[in-house]
C-alpha cells in the first residue's frame, strides 16, 4: 500500500492512534486493587499497632484502634523474650538454619559434581535414590524419626536436630545444582585436570565458583525452610535447652496460654525479623530461587 | 577417539589403551563416590529408611506404651475406615486440595495479568510475597487473632455495618476450613502471582499484538493466546499448591488449637493427633502411608500432565 508521509492526516491519524495505545486501559481497577491491598495488609497493620498496647490497653480497645504510646513495646519485647526464652530458642534456630542449611547445600553440592563432571557409573541411579527424599509428605518420617531417636539418644538433642535438617535439605539443591554444573562447559575442569589439579580442586576453585548465584539463593531457601520449621521440632526436640524459636512462639500461644496478644505478636514479629531481613537486603537471590525450581 | 585411529594400530595397543581408558573410568568413579557418599548416606539415613520403616510399621500393632511389633496384617488399614474421624479428614483435606488448586491460582492470575502493564511492579511484587517469607506459625498466630471473637475480622465487619457483629470463625465446623484456607491463599497467592509473572514475561508480545491489531478482544487474546502458552507454568504452580494443600500442617495446628474436633481438620493433622498426642504410632503410620499415596499419585500424574504440555509447546 503506498503512504503519502507527507499527508497531514495520515500522521494526525497515527498520532491519535499511538496515543489511544498508550492510554492506560481500565482506568477503574485502581479502585478495586486499592480495596483488595488494604484488606491484604489489614494483619501487618493489625501486627504494627498490637505490639505497642499494653494487656490492659488490648482488652479495652477495639484492636484496630491506634496505641496510645509507643512506650509499652519494649515491655512486650522483655516479657516475649523472657517467658519463652526466645533468646535461646533464637540462637538454637539460627544455628540450625546456618550450620544445617550450609552443610545440606555442601553435600549437595559435592553430589552434585560426582554426579555430573566425574565419569560416575550409574549416575542416574544414585541421582533417583537421592531425588526420591522430595517425593514422601514429610508425615511419612515422623514416626519413625522419633522411634529411631529414642534408639539413638538423639532425641531432644542439637545434633539431632540438625542430622534431620541437614538430610531434609540435600534433595532439592541437588536436584537444581545438578542442572547448574552440567549448564559449565568441560573444558572448564579438563584444563584444570591436565595441569594436575586434583578433583577437590577442580570442585572448589573450579565448579563452585562457577555457580555462585544458585548457591546462594539454594542457601536461603534452606535457611528459611529450617527457620520456620514447626513440624520436626515440635516432635524431636521441645526440651528448652534444643527447641526451635517456632516452638517456643507455638509455646506462647497455646490453647492455655495466659498471655497477652500483644505478647505473643511481639515475639511473632521477633521471630520473623532474620527471614524478612534476609528477603529484604537478598531479595535478588530470592527471586532468583524462585526460578531455580522452574527448570 | 581411538576407532579412528584403530586401523594402523595393532589389536594389542588396542586393547591396552581400552583398558587404560577402563581403569581412568573406575578411578574416577571411585573418586566420584567419595563426593556422593555425605548426600546418598543422609538421604538414606533418615529419609529413605524411616519411609520404609514407617510402612512396615503401618502394618504393626504399635503404640507408644504397649510396645512392640506384633504383627497386625490390614488391621490399622481397616480401621481407616471403620472411624468417622478419618472419613472427615479426607473430606476436610480433599476441600484442602481442592481450595489450595484453585484459589491461589485464581488470585494470582488476576493479579499477574493486572500488574503486569503497572508501574510499581516490584514494589507489589515484594509486598505480596512478603507472607510468603513470615512462618506458617507466625502467620497462623497473627490470623489466629484476626479470626478471634473480638478480633480483627469481627471489629472490621462491625465498624463497616455499624451492626454487632460476633463469629467465632475459629469454633465451628462450618467455618474453620475455610478460614484457615482463606489464610493459606494470603500466603500463598504473592508466590503465586510471581511465578506466574516470570511465565508471563516469557510470552512473545508479537502475536498478541497481531491480535490486537486484527481486532481481538482482550478475552480472546487470554484464552487463545496468553493461557497455552502460560499453561507449563500454570501447571507447575499448581504441583506446588496441591501438595501444601494435602501437607498443611502448621497453619492448622497454631490456627485451630482451639477447634474440639481438630483432628478432623486434615489427614496431615489427623496423622499427628493419633501419633503424638494419642501415641498410636502404628495407626498414624497407616494415616501417613495413605496420605504419602494420595499425595505421590496426584503429584505424579500432574507431572505427567506438565511434561506433555511442555512437549507440545515446544
Amino acid at each position: 500500500m503506498a503512504v503519502d508521509i507527507t499527508d497531514q492526516n495520515f500522521i494526525n491519524g497515527l498520532i491519535e492512534q499511538e496515543r489511544r495505545a498508550q492510554r492506560p486501559r481500565g482506568r477503574w481497577l485502581v479502585v478495586p486493587i486499592l480495596v483488595l491491598t488494604i484488606a491484604y495488609l489489614t494483619p501487618f497493620y493489625y501486627l504494627f499497632v498490637t505490639i505497642f498496647k499494653t494487656s490492659a490497653e488490648y482488652a479495652q480497645k477495639g484492636v484496630l484502634e491506634l496505641p496510645a504510646s509507643l512506650a509499652p513495646f519494649a515491655d512486650n519485647v522483655v516479657q516475649a523474650w523472657t517467658i519463652a526464652h526466645l533468646g535461646q530458642a533464637g540462637l538454637n534456630s539460627l544455628s540450625y538454619a546456618v550450620i544445617g542449611g550450609a552443610i545440606a547445600v555442601a553435600f549437595a553440592a559435592a553430589a552434585a559434581f560426582g554426579m555430573t563432571r566425574l565419569n560416575l557409573i550409574g549416575a542416574n541411579g544414585w541421582f533417583m535414590l537421592i531425588f526420591t527424599g522430595t517425593l514422601f509428605p514429610f508425615q511419612m518420617y515422623l514416626v519413625p524419626l522419633l522411634f529411631g531417636y529414642q534408639r539413638l539418644g538423639l532425641i531432644n538433642s542439637w545434633l539431632g536436630m540438625l542430622l534431620v535438617y541437614v538430610a531434609i535439605c540435600i534433595p532439592f539443591p541437588l536436584l537444581v545444582l545438578r542442572n547448574s554444573f552440567s549448564g559449565i562447559t568441560r573444558e572448564v575442569d579438563e584444563a584444570a585436570r591436565i595441569e594436575g589439579a586434583s578433583e577437590w580442586r577442580v570442585f572448589i576453585s573450579m565448579i563452585v565458583p562457577n555457580a555462585k548465584g544458585p548457591l546462594i539463593a539454594l542457601f536461603l531457601l534452606q535457611f528459611t525452610f529450617i527457620w520456620n520449621d514447626l513440624l520436626f521440632s515440635s516432635i524431636l526436640a521441645n526440651g528448652i535447652e534444643v527447641r526451635s524459636i517456632m516452638v517456643a512462639l507455638q509455646s506462647l500461644q497455646g490453647t492455655y496460654s495466659t498471655i497477652g496478644p500483644n505478647v505473643v505478636i511481639t515475639a511473632t514479629l521477633i521471630s520473623s525479623i532474620p527471614t524478612v531481613l534476609l528477603f529484604v537486603v537478598l531479595r535478588k537471590y530470592f527471586m532468583a530461587g524462585l526460578q531455580l525450581g522452574n527448570k | 577417539m581411538i576407532t579412528t585411529a584403530s586401523a594402523s594400530l595393532s589389536p594389542e595397543v588396542l586393547k591396552d589403551a581400552r583398558r587404560r581408558e577402563r581403569r581412568v573410568a573406575w578411578r574416577q568413579t571411585r573418586v566420584a563416590w567419595l563426593f556422593i557418599a555425605p548426600a546418598v548416606f543422609m538421604v538414606s539415613a533418615f529419609l529413605l529408611m524411616p519411609v520404609v520403616f514407617n510402612i512396615i510399621l503401618s502394618f504393626t500393632k504399635w503404640q507408644k506404651f504397649t510396645g512392640l511389633d506384633k504383627f497386625a496384617g490390614f488391621a490399622n488399614y481397616a480401621r481407616l475406615f471403620n472411624v468417622p474421624y478419618f472419613s472427615e479428614a479426607l473430606s476436610n483435606t480433599a476441600i484442602w486440595v481442592v481450595g489450595a488448586m484453585v484459589l491461589p491460582l485464581a488470585f494470582g492470575l488476576g493479579l499477574a495479568l493486572l500488574l503486569r502493564n503497572m508501574p510499581l511492579q516490584e514494589t507489589f511484587k515484594s509486598l505480596f510475597f512478603l507472607p510468603k517469607v513470615l512462618a506458617p506459625t507466625a502467620v497462623g498466630a497473627i490470623w489466629y487473632y484476626v479470626y478471634a471473637p473480638h478480633g480483627v475480622l469481627n471489629s472490621a465487619v462491625a465498624g463497616l455495618t455499624g451492626q454487632p457483629f460476633d463469629v467465632g470463625w475459629l469454633y465451628s465446623a462450618q467455618t474453620v476450613t475455610p478460614s484457615v484456607i482463606f489464610t493459606f491463599v494470603w500466603q500463598t497467592v504473592g508466590i503465586t502471582m510471581v511465578l506466574l509473572l516470570l511465565g508471563l514475561a516469557a510470552i512473545p508480545r508479537d502475536p498478541i499484538e497481531a491480535a490486537r491489531v486484527d481486532g481481538a478482544s482482550g478475552w480472546q487474546i487470554f484464552r487463545h493466546i496468553i493461557w497455552p502458552l502460560l499453561l507449563p507454568t500454570v501447571l507447575v504452580v499448581t504441583i506446588l499448591n496441591v501438595a501444601a494443600g494435602f501437607t498443611t500442617f502448621d497453619l492448622l495446628w497454631v490456627m485451630a488449637g482451639d477447634y474440639p474436633g481438630k483432628r478432623t481438620l486434615s489427614l496431615a493433622v489427623y496423622m499427628y493427633y493419633e501419633s503424638f498426642s494419642n501415641g498410636a504410632w502404628a495407626y498414624g503410620s497407616a494415616v501417613a502411608v495413605v496420605l504419602g499415596a494420595m499425595v505421590i499419585a496426584v503429584t505424579a500424574a500432574l507431572a505427567v500432565l506438565q511434561s506433555r504440555v511442555e512437549k507440545n509447546i515446544r
